[in-house]
């Protein structure tokens, strides 16, 4: 690596900049930051620390909507299709992300962009129009109210071209819902942190996107040699992708599946074990789930596609059809102890049609149906609704009344830990939350995955290190179990830095590493930047300074927001005090002592203090982010205490 | 019509295309030396809605001379395109 080499190929080059409260728009190269952080999710996270002063808050106008396209997106790189969303994440008060595919990143650098920074508010709602360099901030009266596909169809029309790629907000996130999520190609969401929920506080009902451009790479035919060798990579491990095409879920088809045993969470984190009878329901191959899979469909250059379109002609809640149904549907939907396959696709197409992010809504109100249960919350705060597990009908109206403010939604769409406050009576206990987010995710038995959950700068979320054994997500020639703690921190703290790359090149982390398909190692993400972008890096450098450098620059803008501690990195006190009921697991509990060891080892091994959980001096500037260590102060240590 | 000069054609096979877009990119390589897919022979466009890939090639495509196999073929992870030639003739279908 040397130090100020230039990037040479695959960056679109400008940064669009856009004021909503001025309606300023302007650009600028983005070359000089993506040196620093490769681009992507790494970009973002540098412009808010820079940018976004200490005490300001997610619904300021000063706060900033961060759209980041990956690096080799826009290139034949192998799953080379996500986009980041950074901004204040609405729960934390820290950093916030969310990640999606679809063609929108793509079209975006077609159109010479690698990244879009939002400030401002507007005072109506509007939508940013991006042709080329033709750059309008549009009246969007017609739009709101709208859900997506609705909006998506109504832009389609008034700009006249079939080809436009959309980024869209529902009525959730118009309704400044806390977990609203930003829909992308009708079906992909950016769900975690809020996103969509400060897009709608911005009033920016979509960015719409047409490029005409190109991109191009350092070293045409080093890069497609690198294609090459990735692809067939991917066809070494056939089985692995044939299995992917039948969409990321259809593993649980299998009843005996581990996953059924290690990850699951029943009835709001009640159990972690499902009956074998509610699993064959649901996930059937012939009655199930797959009976409703018409198709599958893919990312831009993706090798694998997971995408399954649905359709139910005549169901129960009458035509259902678009895509989506990920494996998150599984974990949402036994939550409620429901196993009717008709419902867990309602339960996600809906959430899709509202921009309302699926672990917020499964999270959420599978705590306000335990609530119900324990008479904390009665018939005369749900209008009637009997929320008793299983109820699907229930559930589905329970959405509509979170989404659209309407009764006990409107205390529910201004955050559940708010909410659990005002309910009171030990409400807050049952709410199952990191840092202020609700989760969906298992504490008690997959061990990895709980501590990569639990130290994720975006407030819970498993796509930031948690890890499901050495074949599904961990380092080669690491041997780990997903029920024991040998081995998961230096695994989490491997796979932390592989989702970094990831973010930064726009990498899906299916096609990347996780999921177990393992298609792309980081020394070919090294080949593929040294290729594409003419960085003389090695695999090394990349996981030892870029994927180090952007993990450091969330956990800094957290110290700096947030008074976020170590205790705040430990799971759920549900999950620690309350064991495993049934199950091949029985018993199992996310021990504190155990997870403490963990969160030692895991500090330790990324360079911060044990004790308090902050970033040293020595350890920034070794990265090259002495300024980062100046602007904490003394939320920055001199050295590690004992 | 340079795709005719050579006495054939590329076909997809929609049943097994997942609407990746990946030979549209490939192509434009070929033709232009970029990833720049308003200028490929190959357009793929997806409807989120209904799941319909709509895939069209026209008359630019010169099935990639100079190469041992055309681009779009070679790098199709969905085998659904076939170069067709006067020995194996096959008509494209549609969605």
């Amino acid at each position: 690596m040397n130090s100020g080499e230039r990037i040479k190929g695959a960056l679109a080059g400008k940064i669009l900049r856009v004021d909503l409260t001025t309606e300023r728009i302007w650009t600028e190269a983005t070359e000089p930051y993506a040196t620093r952080t490769l681009g992507g999710r790494g970009t973002n996270s540098l412009v808010m620390l820079n940018e976004i002063e200490v005490e300001t808050k997610w619904d300021d106008p000063a706060n900033l909507l961060c759209f980041g396209v990956g690096t080799l997106v826009g290139t034949a790189a192998p799953g080379a299709c996500r986009t980041d969303i950074s901004t204040i994440n609405v729960f934390s008060g820290g950093k916030g992300s969310a990640n999606v595919g679809g063609s929108w990143g793509a079209e975006l650098k077609y159109a010479g962009f690698d990244n879009i920074i939002i400030r401002g508010k507007a005072q109506r709602p509007v939508y940013l129009w991006i042709q080329d360099d033709r750059v309008e901030i549009r009246d969007a009266g017609g739009l709101w109210g709208r859900k997506i596909s609705e909006t998506e169809n109504l832009l389609r029309q008034e700009l006249g071209d079939e080809l436009i790629e959309i980024a869209a907000i529902g009525p959730a996130g118009e309704n400044r819902v806390r977990g609203s999520a930003i829909m992308i190609d009708t079906a992909k969401a950016a769900g975690g942190s809020g996103v969509g929920c400060v897009m709608g506080d911005k009033k920016l009902k979509a960015i719409v996107v047409r490029g005409h451009g190109k991109i191009d790479v350092f070293d045409r035919p080093g890069f497609m040699a690198a294609v090459a060798k990735a692809n067939r990579q991917c066809e070494e491990n056939r089985e692995k992708v044939l299995s992917m095409r039948q969409s990321g879920a259809a593993r649980f088809e299998n009843l005996d599946f581990e996953g059924w045993e290690t990850c699951m969470v029943i009835r709001n984190g009640q159990d972690d074990f499902w009956e074998r009878g509610k699993r064959d329901q649901l996930m059937n191959p012939e009655t199930g789930v797959a009976s409703m899979r018409r198709k599958v469909r893919a990312c831009v250059s993706c090798p694998t596609g997971c995408m399954p379109y649905m359709e139910k002609a005549r169901g129960k809640f009458g035509e259902m059809k678009g895509e989506g149904f990920w494996i998150n549907a599984v974990w949402s939907i036994a939550r409620f102890d429901i196993s009717d396959p008709e419902t867990a696709v309602a339960f996600w197409l809906t959430c899709n049609e509202l921009g309302l992010d699926t672990d917020y809504a499964a999270a959420g109100l599978a705590w306000v149906f335990e609530c119900f249960e324990r008479g904390l919350i009665d018939r005369n705060d749900t209008d009637g609704l009997e929320l008793t597990w299983g109820n699907g009908e229930a559930l589905l109206a329970m959405m509509h009344k979170l989404v659209y403010r309407e009764g006990i939604g409107d205390l529910l769409a201004d955050g559940m830990v708010e909410a659990a406050k005002k309910i009171g009576r030990g409400a807050e206990y049952y709410l199952t939350q990191i840092k202020g987010q609700p989760s969906i995710e298992p504490f008690r038995i997959p061990k990895g995955w709980a501590l990569g959950v639990c130290t994720s700068p975006v407030a819970g979320r498993h796509l930031r290190g948690a890890t499901r054994g050495p074949v599904h997500s961990g380092p080669p020639n690491v041997d780990f179990d997903i029920t024991h703690s040998r081995n998961q921190a230096q695994s989490v703290v491997w796979q932390c830095k592989t989702k970094e790359l990831e973010d930064n090149l726009g990498i899906c982390n299916y096609v990347g590493t996780w999921s177990g398909a393992h298609f792309l190692k980081p020394a070919n993400f090294a080949e593929l930047v040294r290729t594409a972008m003419g960085l003389s890096v090695t695999e090394e450098e990349l996981m030892e300074h870029y994927a180090v450098l952007g993990r450091n620059l969330e956990k800094a803008f957290n110290a700096l927001h947030t008074n976020l501690s170590r205790e705040d990195d430990l799971p759920p006190e549900r999950f620690r005090r309350e064991a495993v009921r049934k199950g091949p697991y029985q018993g199992a509990t996310a021990d504190v002592e155990e997870f403490n060891a963990l969160l030692d080892e895991f500090y330790e091994l990324s360079g911060w203090d044990m004790r308090t959980g902050l970033q040293t001096r020595a350890g920034l500037e070794k990265i090259g982010l002495p300024e980062v260590a100046e602007k904490l102060g003394a939320k920055c240590l001199d050295k590690k205490q004992k | 019509m340079k795709g005719k000069e050579k006495m054939g054609h590329i076909v997809r096979n929609p049943a097994l295309c997942y609407g990746c877009k990946n030979c549209q990119l490939v192509c434009s390589l070929h033709l232009t030396g970029s990833f720049w897919p308003e200028r490929s022979s190959i357009q793929v466009s997806r409807n989120p809605q209904t799941g319909v890939v709509r895939w069209t090639i026209d008359q630019s495509c010169d099935r990639c001379r100079q190469e041992e196999e055309p681009l779009c073929v070679r790098h199709c992870s969905y085998q659904a395109l076939r170069n067709i030639t006067d020995d194996n003739q096959e008509e494209p279908q549609d969605e």
